[in-house]
Order: C-alpha cells, then sequence, then structure tokens
C-alpha cells in the first residue's frame, strides 16, 4: 500500500504555471523584493492618528478650563475647573493668595471639595470671622456648566458668614488678567471705577475685599448725598450746549426747558 | 525579507509538496493557488530562522496545512459548490493511481494528514506528532484507523 499511494502521489506536481505565478505575485507583492517594511508602517498609520487623537484629543477636553472660580478675601486665587468638575489650575494673584495655595492641593479635585477646603481652612476662616468679606465667583461662557457650578458653590456657602456669591461672563471680566487683578477683584475695580474713575488697578491689588467694599460703600453714598444736596462738582454753566442744544443740565443733574 | 533567490529555490524545492497538500484538502485549482500565494508570502516575509531542512520542511508542512483549513473554514467558501475538478491533471494519471488518490481523498478530514506525511513523506508517528501538534498516541491510532479504510477500499493485500 505504501508504494502504491506513493507511486499515485507521486504524479501530483506543482504545475510551471502554478510556480511562475507565485513566484510573479511575490515579486509584485514584495515590490521586486524591496519594500516590505512599508507594509506594517502604513497599516500602523491609522492606528497611530488614533492613538494621536485620543492622547492630544484627551488632553485638551481634559486641561481646557470651562469655568473659572475666583475666591477673593484678600488672598486672591483662581481655580480653573475643567469640564469633568475637577481643578486643573490654581493660580494666586497676590502673596496672600500664594500662600494659600501653596498651603493646599487643590489640583485634580473635585471643585465643591475644593471650594470646602478653602473655606475651611485655618486662615481663610480667621479672616472671615474678622469681619472680613470673601467673594466667590464663577466665571463662565453662561453655558450649563457655569450655572451648576454656581448653585453648588452657593449651596456651599450657605452658612458661612461674610460670603458672597456672584456669577460673571467670561467677556466681561476678560481684560482682568492683563491689569494683574483676579477676576473678582477686576469686577469689584470695575465697580469702583464707575463711582471713581481716577482710581488705578495697582491701588485696588493690594486691598481686601472688605476695603474695596466699604470704599464701594463710601463712595455710593457720597454721590447720593451729593445728589440730593446739590453739592456736586457740575454747575448749570457747564452743561450749557454748543448752539443747537436745546436741553440745560442745572446743579441737581435735572433737565429743563 | 528573505532574497528573491531564496524563495525562488524554497519554491522549487517545497512546491509539490504543497501542491499534493492542497491536492488532498481543496476542492479547486483557483484555492490551490491562493494557498500557494498565501504560504510563499508569509515564507518571504517571515524572519524564522531555520535550523535546518528538515525544520524548514515541518514548517512548510504546518504553514500549508493551517492555510488550507483557514480557507475551509471561510463562510463563503463553505456554501460554494465548485464545478472545477479536484485534480487539473487528468493527462498523466493512470487508472489505479487515481483510484488510489480517490481513496485518499474520501478519508475523512481528520486522516488525509497523517496518511500523506507518514506514507509520503516517511515521517514517523512522533515527527507527526510534533508538525501537527497532537499526541503521539492520537497519531498511532489515526494511523491505524486509516490503514483500515484504506484496505477496506483498495482491497487490502499487503500491509506496509
Amino acid at each position: 500500500m505504501n508504494d502504491r499511494l506513493k507511486k499515485a502521489l507521486d504524479k501530483v506536481q506543482a504545475e510551471e504555471e502554478l510556480k511562475n505565478n507565485t513566484k510573479a505575485f511575490l515579486y509584485k507583492k514584495t515590490k521586486g523584493y524591496t519594500s516590505t517594511k512599508t507594509v506594517p508602517y502604513r497599516r500602523l498609520l491609522p492606528a497611530i492618528v488614533c492613538c494621536l487623537l485620543v492622547i492630544f484629543g484627551g488632553n485638551w477636553l481634559y486641561f481646557t478650563p470651562t469655568v473659572e472660580i475666583s475666591i477673593d478675601v484678600n488672598p486672591s486665587i483662581e481655580l480653573g475647573v475643567n469640564r469633568f468638575d475637577k481643578i486643573i489650575s490654581v493660580q494666586a494673584y497676590n502673596s496672600d493668595g500664594q500662600e494659600l495655595a501653596d498651603s493646599l492641593d487643590l489640583k485634580y479635585l473635585d471643585y465643591t471639595e475644593a471650594v470646602n477646603q478653602i473655606l475651611t481652612n485655618e486662615n481663610v476662616s480667621a479672616l472671615l470671622s474678622n469681619n472680613a468679606v470673601m467673594m466667590i465667583g464663577v466665571i463662565g461662557s453662561g453655558d450649563a456648566q457655569s450655572a451648576k457650578v454656581l448653585s453648588e458653590i452657593e449651596s456651599c456657602t450657605v452658612g458661612t458668614a461674610n460670603t458672597y456669591c456672584y456669577y460673571a461672563n467670561l467677556d466681561e471680566v476678560g481684560e482682568a488678567h492683563d491689569l494683574g487683578l483676579s477676576y473678582g477683584k477686576y469686577k469689584a475695580y470695575l465697580e469702583l471705577q464707575a463711582l471713581d474713575p481716577t482710581i488705578a488697578a495697582e491701588e485696588v491689588q493690594n486691598m481686601t475685599m472688605r476695603e474695596i467694599r466699604d470704599l464701594i460703600d463710601n463712595l455710593s453714598a457720597n454721590n447720593n448725598s451729593e445728589v440730593n444736596s446739590g453739592n456736586g462738582n457740575e454747575h448749570g454753566g457747564h452743561g450749557t450746549g454748543s448752539g443747537s442744544g436745546q436741553g440745560k443740565r442745572n446743579g441737581y443733574g435735572q433737565l429743563y426747558d | 525579507m528573505r532574497s528573491e533567490q531564496e524563495v525562488n529555490r524554497a519554491i522549487e524545492q517545497y512546491s509539490n509538496m504543497v501542491r499534493r497538500l492542497c491536492m488532498i484538502h481543496l476542492k479547486n485549482y483557483a484555492d490551490t493557488e491562493d494557498i500557494f500565494q498565501t504560504v510563499f508570502l508569509k515564507y518571504v516575509l517571515s524572519s524564522v530562522s531555520f535550523e535546518n531542512e528538515e525544520h524548514e520542511k515541518a514548517w512548510f508542512v504546518r504553514v500549508t496545512i493551517n492555510a488550507c483549513k483557514d480557507l475551509l473554514k471561510n463562510f463563503f467558501r463553505k456554501r460554494v459548490v465548485s464545478l472545477d475538478k479536484i485534480i487539473e491533471q487528468p493527462t498523466e494519471i493512470s487508472t489505479e493511481d487515481s483510484e488510489v488518490l480517490e481513496a485518499v481523498l474520501s478519508l475523512p478530514q481528520k486522516y488525509k494528514d497523517v496518511v500523506y506525511l507518514h506514507y509520503y513523506e516517511d515521517y514517523t508517528a512522533p515527527q507527526i506528532s510534533q508538525i501537527l501538534g497532537k499526541n503521539v498516541n492520537t497519531i498511532y491510532t489515526l494511523l491505524t484507523r486509516s490503514k483500515q479504510l484504506l484496505r477496506e477500499k483498495l482491497g487490502g493485500d499487503e500491509h506496509e
């Protein structure tokens, strides 16, 4: 049986055409036996692109702040919050702020946890019990996340005295960092400037929030009393129009014909 | 990557064996061409360094059998009945030989490899067990049963 099998199978041989076709196929496939190295590289390319997308896209998604939380007592710090509600940056705007930022490890914490840590910090609570004012601002672009952050922070600060929360749009306070102020102080500075245009950003930078608030209160009280008593700087003659003007302003700031 | 000379040498040396393995597994010539391309392309791209010729031959047996099995597993091919003839060299094969080949082809799938490797390539059962990755005793059993089956089909006269 051995021999019969061998004899029969011996008859089965690879045809010349089959061999030649295979040789031609291999020559074509390997581009003349030169370039197989590019084949796996090309196959890997989409995978590499996907990996890069995931890495850089993920990086961008995680490390782009969507909301800033500005906390001002005298220490002024700003917390950058990403879209996953985690703190990704802590920026101090004065030396007290730097001290506070150094004493706490807030990075990658949930923002509610971070705000709680700041509120319960010894220095901050000491300041607050000394009648300091704390402003917590949420600066966002008006999306749902900013509203959520604001309401969360409001509920965090419910039991804390002298603490105020506010919301500001990024467009309103965008210039703050150029002036070296935190968003919270810049907002107060804008308020102050409306009352007293001579005030400079540098002056505000080193004032505590209590001082700024007091100054605002004083100035607005003064302004009101000036308006009411007529002792303002404006006098009737200064308001005269140039010929075609029909209205004149008297010392009381009222118009008459 | 291997050189063209090396590949051409391998084609000359092993194409008959690959062809026979294709013949006992596959149903048409187009599939055989596919297997040739797959097996020898694998050889071109493979970085395996063979210890000796036996090692290389065993590698070809293994790769060819696996390629055939992969091809047969293919969903589409399972449902296509080929019109091609199984053997495309009717001219030189006598009736007696084709009777033997048909007997081998009619064996259940699991016996074909051992029959070919044992009777034609003269591998021993332990060698076959190594190449196919099966237990030696399984190979002995397969050989005994296939011998019985072939004897029945071919009118068993003599033993090995």
